[in-house]
């Protein structure tokens, strides 16, 4: 910034004079956050995002009807926040909700946001011409009708305790008046989807692929002005570049910065380190199946489960925590991130005993040989770790589990992939077993259990789910049924536990950690706790104080004179 | 250069593209997974078919390579599923970028390293020989990828003397002044250009050395010191002419390595030319996107080595055949 400094003087003069009332110096709003992503965003448009790029710039732009509450609890509507829904109202018999528009919210355009747009949404979201991955979140939903502009009544099939949830939380609202024009078959190549225009706080001002993502702040916006004037995202390809552009204070913020540098941060005038939560967990799966088996042959070593116990209490977790994350690590209780209304941090988890698991390896038979390895009638105990090249912490966890199953007698290869190469390996094609021996992942939950439910139980194995290890349990299958059935917060949670005590006795993977991320963030920014949802979800409230203000911040919000 | 040779070295290209078009078809077609496999659990396995439907990774793959001749035979070449548009757009606004980086590091590079080379020559085991072979050498041996991240540790986080990515100072750019607008730009392409020239300068100024060494003996140059002609001209006018030659061939092989090298330092500098576009568009698996950036260097190689011929037939009339 020092070089910037000399020109940026000059520059002053020749601004285009931007400042709008309540941005100068002393105004409490006020400032433009540069935010590194990791990588482009792929989708903006709600309906089809995927990724946590394209989710930052939706979540800012669009509104939902109404916001999951920090506890994340998705029970009933205990929690949720207004957004475009001022008010809602229960039928007496919970089928059906309506939901009364705020009156004040308008399109970033300058047109209310009515019924009409809540149901050509829903229109949107469902239709298969679409293709929305949205799409499946919703199929509760019978129908949305239009009560008057500013009422819109969803129709259930059933009564669940989820069914607020599923509306709120999956659904975002956009204009029909400008994409309803578009055929929905071609809404996802549609230009139109890539200039937004929504509801939110934030309103979309330019993308310019591989290089940034411009949003300047709504004034008038119906939840309030947010505090910032401007947020550019700019995609990166290499973290330590990104690290040191935010060292740099080229940039102001790093959801991710690389684990093997935080230090810097510490002594860093520039950028200073804030965790951010996620509602990610670590683990290594073990494939009880032969790799890509059609008929899902027992995998020679995982299918037992004695090994599979074995090898979990071969690894000292606290000890590689720490090893891999210093203090800044929190440890997997089993398979659930901690930051869920249904969390457990009292279940039980196999121990770290090597005895007690060099005993249960030589019951199952596998006994060392003379080069100190394991064998079982001429079968070396060996198998491949697969892991996700670009993930550092995954790449030390794997070699750190590796010398501890050497230490136990057991060779462990380590297999490193790149992202879509590692999920095509991961995900059963059609019937067939994965590809790969174990694996180390980490899963992203929905809040719900019903996210644990399509990691988790045998409902999620498939081509529709997510249970790629193809663990099944009629027990963890009723327990989670029952969790995602009761009204009750408190009932919910104790079948969740129940459920998740099973899966871990039954060992298909052995939890490592809950992922937290260290953020690099500018000095100069006041920022509230970041939500475990995603860092952007209260950027709103992100602050300047005047006083720390540097030239970017003076923009104000006028457009520049040659745009 | 004949007219006939001309056309048959625009042959040998066509045949090339070709070839090259054919395997970076096929070898990309051959990684794990395709542009729609897994990369997000809401997106079910039956939209993941719909969408490789759409855009025909469904059928067979000669069926599918038969297809791709047809529309970039007319000029199509093809839609990028990771930029949502057709890759020639994407072409469009990153190979200008590139052409900046690499043009300017080539041009630095020539320059500096014909100078330092035949300076070098001049003063054959002096100081400067000594001295300079040293500090190029050890340039040299550094590996791309490192050498631009030692540039980015010390030049703009240590010492904050140049930005540390990017092609401008994204938030304020747009609202400079034309002057400070283009020092900004200006500033941006330091680290990166600096990189890229330090990759091929030693290269350059080693076969200078080299080349004119062997001229510096030959009996026009003694006879232009017999006339009296001041030794800077013999130098300068008279030896590095032909001493040139030598250097235009090591263009045409030059540019490949520079396109090589333009992955790294792009992705180092988050500079968003066509390496980068590049390298995301393999970790996307975005078929038509990689398949079209390597058809796109292959033609500036190929381009590239045709400007050296012709450099070469206009330095040295001999080849003018």
């Amino acid at each position: 910034m020092k070089a910037l400094s000399v020109i940026l003087p000059i520059a002053a003069i020749t601004m285009a004079c931007g400042t709008e009332r309540g941005t100068g110096s002393s105004s409490p709003t006020g400032g433009t956050v540069i935010a590194s992503i990791p990588g482009d965003a792929a989708d903006i448009f709600p309906a089809f995002v995927g990724e946590q790029n394209g989710a930052a710039v939706r979540d800012l732009v669009f509104d939902r009807l109404a916001a999951i509450g920090p506890g994340l609890n998705t029970v009933g509507d205990k929690g949720f926040t207004p957004e475009l829904a001022k008010s809602w109202t229960w039928a007496s018999d919970s089928l059906s909700i309506a939901f009364s528009l705020d009156p004040k919210a308008r399109w970033h355009d300058g047109k209310p946001v009515t019924a009409a747009d809540v149901k050509y949404s829903f229109a949107t979201f469902t239709d298969p011409k679409a293709h929305s991955p949205v799409a499946p979140l919703l199929v509760n939903i019978d129908s949305v009708a239009v009560r008057d502009s500013s009422t819109a009544v969803f129709y259930f099939k059933k009564r669940t305790p989820e069914q607020f949830y599923d509306v709120a939380f999956q659904l975002f609202v956009v204009p029909e008046h400008i994409y309803g024009k578009v055929p929905l078959e071609s809404l996802r190549t549609s230009e139109l989807i890539k200039t937004p225009i929504g509801s939110g706080r934030f309103r979309f001002v330019r993308w310019e692929s591989d290089v940034r993502i411009e949003l300047v702040a709504d004034t008038a916006n119906y939840r309030g002005r947010p505090k910032l004037d401007r947020v550019i995202l700019t995609p990166y390809t290499e973290s330590a570049a990104a690290a040191t552009q935010v060292l740099a204070g080229q940039s102001d913020f790093v959801q991710a910065y690389p684990i093997d540098r935080i230090a810097e941060l510490d002594s860093s005038k520039q950028a200073r380190g804030q965790t951010v939560p996620t509602q990610q967990y670590t683990f290594l799966g073990m494939n009880p199946f032969v790799p890509r088996s059609t008929r899902r042959e027992p995998h020679p070593v995982f299918a037992d489960i004695r090994v599979r116990r074995a090898l979990s209490m071969a690894v000292d977790r606290t000890a590689m925590l720490h090893n891999v994350f210093g203090d800044l690590g929190r440890i997997a209780h089993g398979p659930f991130p901690m930051g869920l209304t249904t969390s457990d941090s009292t279940l039980r988890l196999p121990p770290f005993d090597t005895v007690a698991a060099a005993a249960l390896l030589d019951s199952a038979g596998w006994r060392r040989g003379a080069n100190g390895m394991r064998s079982k009638n001429g079968r070396p105990l060996r198998f491949s770790m697969l892991t996700l090249s670009t993930s550092v912490p995954r790449m030390k966890y794997a070699v750190l589990l590796q010398e501890a199953f050497r230490r136990l007698g057991v060779r462990a290869d380590i297999e490193r992939m790149d992202g879509k190469a590692f999920q095509a390996r991961v995900v059963p094609e059609g019937n067939h077993a994965g590809d790969f021996d174990a694996m180390l992942n980490a899963f992203q939950p929905d809040p719900s259990v019903s996210g644990a439910k399509q990691n988790w139980a045998t409902e999620g194995i498939g081509p529709d789910g997510q249970n790629w290890l193809f663990y099944s349990n009629k027990t963890v299958d009723a327990a989670l049924d029952s969790s995602i059935a009761s009204f009750d917060p408190a009932k919910a949670k104790a079948y969740a536990s129940r459920a998740f005590q099973q899966v871990i006795d039954d060992v298909p993977a052995i939890w490592l950690y809950d992922v937290i991320y260290v953020a690099g963030v500018n000095r100069r920014l006041e920022i509230p706790p970041l939500r475990s949802e995603g860092w952007h979800v209260n950027l709103a409230d992100w602050s300047i104080p005047p006083a720390k203000r540097i030239d970017r911040d003076r923009i104000g919000l006028a457009p520049p004179a040659k745009r | 250069m004949g007219q006939r040779a001309l056309a048959a070295r625009l042959w040998q290209s066509l045949i090339v593209v070709a070839v090259v078009t054919t395997i970076s078809f096929f070898i990309i077609r051959s990684a794990p997974g395709d542009p729609f496999a897994y990369d997000n659990p809401r997106i079910t396995p039956a939209i993941r078919a719909q969408l490789r439907a759409e855009h025909g990774y469904d059928k067979p793959l000669p069926q599918q390579f038969a297809l791709y001749i047809w529309a970039l035979a007319h000029g199509d070449l093809g839609y990028s599923v990771s930029k949502q548009g057709p890759v020639s757009r994407s072409i469009a606004e990153t190979l200008p970028r590139t052409l900046a980086l690499t043009g300017l590091s080539l041009v630095l590079s020539l320059l500096l390293g014909v100078i330092i080379g035949t300076l070098q020559a001049a003063r054959r085991d002096g100081w400067f020989d000594r001295l300079s072979s040293g500090f190029l050498l050890f340039f040299y041996s550094l590996p791309d990828f490192w050498g631009a991240l030692m540039a980015l540790l010390v030049f703009a986080q240590w010492w904050q003397l140049f930005p540390a990515g990017g092609m401008v100072e994204e938030a304020v750019h747009d609202y400079l002044a034309p002057w400070p607008a283009f020092l900004d730009r200006l500033r941006h392409l330091v680290l990166p250009v600096a990189s890229f020239t330090l990759l091929t300068l030693a290269g350059i100024a080693r076969y200078q050395r080299a080349a004119m060494l062997e001229v510096l003996p030959s009996d026009f140059v003694r006879t232009a010191r017999a006339k009296g002609v001041p030794e800077r001209s013999i130098l300068w006018r008279h030896a590095l002419r032909t001493g040139l030659t030598p250097i235009i061939t090591l263009l045409g092989i030059l540019f490949p390595a520079l396109l090589g090298g333009v992955l790294f330092i792009e992705k180092v500098f988050q500079w968003p030319g066509m390496g980068l576009l590049a390298a995301n568009a393999i970790i996307a698996l975005d078929y038509d996107l990689v398949t079209a950036t390597v058809i796109v260097g292959s033609l500036m190689v190929i381009v590239g080595n045709l400007l050296a011929d012709f450099l070469h037939a206009v330095l040295d009339p001999r080849v003018r055949v």
